[in-house]
């Protein structure tokens, strides 16, 4: 039997859709944060276009930098309709015992955490990306791409002998590699796995971001459901002058580094409340 | 389509993990007062871990760890992002994380409870996230309810009416309701529960030990109790039936497909 494969197009689709299980319906992508710190919400328009060209650069470029480092891991594993379901812990992944922790994803990781100042921010990206690695490894089992990513997680949480830190729930604490992957670069694997070309990787990670606000806003505030649907769209347009430059980041080095302070801030004072629709 | 999850081990092996215990019901039902009840019963001899599900965070997590009956550190609440129902159901991705990291922050553990935020009369547990579930009622929402039915309360592992002391005050026969409910659930587990009466929190205490039991054992399958009401499919000749999509359709003797020729008229519960 043939193996057909989707459409690089209809993947983005997948990832887009906010019915896809992956996590994503307890985040609020810094809105809920932004509005308990105080920021009116006639603001939330101009923010979403200031996401769209600063912080979801940065996401977008950590994706397209993984993509590209992880479609060199090489083919697709042979099909094996006999293998393990890849619903099991380690998705059915042989775990070879020598195979760990992957130093060009370690590289990939550590520019993206120095562009993501805020500790509640990484967290809640490598809890976004936990459950992204779920839907990889259940969706893409026989990708090399995601084959790579799930031994780097394995490696990530096996005990040496070293303490292994939680807070609220997420693990942060490591013992080898540099810990628990963030979203955008599982991301980075699903693209690999299914072929997308870059400059898509930059719209997805955009869109995906302005999406969730919206989403989050009907939540949040009493307003019409389609103005925010308008503001995702304005969003993504202001991006686009970017997005040319941003796929064609090869190295962690090119990750684009444009932060968003006041949204850092924000999202430190919101893990320490008690009352949150949102994990961030 | 509500589907049978089989238990993480059937082969005669024991599972390694701990058993995942769903509590669904209403708001105000005390869901967390019946999880601080199964804790008090048993901290002495298993290990337990909790996760909450609240709307506004962590409320009920603050609840249980002033009750005294578990370490604080042992009691987690995840953010639902305002739908309780969704994680859940639809998406268990951040309770499944949160069981997995319990277990493995407090290996081993022998019981984790997720309790879901209070939600309407249609939300039930996934057997992706659980293995068994607890419907919860209470006898102050009015002795109508059990009656009504739903997925949980007709399907669920267990169903408890819940606050049965209060029923003088309310004007609520017991009996009357634990009956209908039983007659809903043909004849699946239902306990009358007051945390104040010593043989209501034993009856509960030995189901949860007989399900463990056989969870340990590699025998217990998690039933999906299913999204929806039971509902009616008419036929080609203007009669038809009415089931519901769990396990026991047989029961109703009737195969159903969805690829069938009949003409559906579904009367779904919404979802949300």
């Amino acid at each position: 039997m043939t193996f057909l494969a989707p459409h690089p197009s209809t993947v983005a689709l997948l990832l887009a859709d906010a019915r896809l299980p992956g996590g994503g319906h307890a985040h609020s992508a810094s809105l809920e944060p932004a509005l308990r710190g105080g920021m009116p919400p006639a603001d939330v328009p101009a923010w979403m276009v200031g996401r769209a060209t600063t912080v979801s650069l940065v996401e977008a470029g950590t994706a397209v930098v993984a993509a590209r480092l992880l479609a060199d891991a090489g083919p697709w594993a042979p099909e094996d309709r006999d293998a393990p379901p890849a619903g099991g812990p380690d998705g059915g992944v042989d775990l070879g015992a020598d195979l760990g922790a992957d130093p060009g994803v370690d590289a990939v990781v550590r520019a993206w955490a120095a562009r993501t100042p805020s500790p509640a921010l990484r967290d809640a990206s490598r809890l976004l990306g936990r459950g992204y690695l779920r839907v990889a490894r259940t969706l893409w089992p026989r990708s090399a791409a995601v084959r790579v990513l799930v031994r780097h997680d394995a490696a990530s949480r096996r005990p040496a002998g070293l303490t292994t830190g939680t807070t609220s729930g997420t693990t942060t604490g490591t013992t080898t590699g540099t810990g628990t992957l963030p979203r955008a670069v599982v991301l980075g694997a699903i693209c690999a796995a299914a072929g997308m070309p870059p400059a898509d990787v930059v719209r997805l990670t955009v869109y995906d971001d302005a999406q969730t606000a919206a989403s989050a806003l009907l939540k949040l505030e009493p307003l019409d459901p389609l103005a925010p649907a308008r503001w995702v769209l304005d969003a993504c347009a202001a991006a686009e002058e970017h997005v040319l430059r941003v796929a064609a980041c090869a190295t962690p080095e090119d990750i684009p580094s444009s932060g968003a302070p006041l949204t850092e801030g924000w999202a430190e004072a919101h893990a320490l409340t008690t009352q949150r629709l949102f994990r961030a | 389509m509500p589907e049978t999850t089989p238990a993480p081990v059937l082969d005669g092996t024991r599972p390694t993990r701990a058993l995942r215990l769903g509590v669904a019901g209403p708001v105000g039902v005390g869901k967390s007062s019946l999880i601080a009840t199964v804790c008090r019963a048993l901290a002495d001899e298993l290990r337990i871990g909790v996760i909450t599900n609240d709307i506004y965070t962590d409320e009920d997590a603050r609840f249980l760890r002033s009750a005294g009956v578990l370490d604080p550190e042992r009691i987690r609440a995840v953010e639902t992002g305002a739908c309780p129902h969704t994680a859940i159901r639809d998406d268990v991705t951040a309770n499944l994380l949160a069981a997995e990291d319990l277990e493995r922050d407090f290996a081993p553990l022998d019981l984790v409870v997720i309790e879901s935020g209070g939600d309407n009369l249609t939300a039930t547990f996934s057997p992706a996230l659980v293995d068994a579930q607890i419907f919860v009622l209470d006898v102050a929402g009015g002795g109508d309810v059990a009656r009504k039915g739903g997925p949980g309360i007709g399907r669920a592992d267990l169903l408890v009416v819940n606050k049965t002391d209060l029923a003088p005050y309310v004007g609520v026969d017991v009996d009357r309701m634990v009956a209908d409910a039983s007659a809903a659930r043909e004849g699946r587990a239902v306990v009358a529960l007051s945390r104040t009466d010593e043989a209501s929190v034993a009856a509960l205490r030995a189901w949860l030990l007989g399900v463990l039991e056989r969870f340990r054992g590699g025998v217990h399958v998690a039933q999906d109790p299913g999204p929806m009401a039971p509902h009616f499919h008419a036929d080609e000749e203007g009669g038809g039936v009415l089931h519901s999509h769990a396990e026991g359709d047989a029961d109703h003797g009737h195969t159903h497909t969805h690829d069938d020729a009949h003409e559906h008229a579904h009367e779904h519960t919404p979802a949300h």
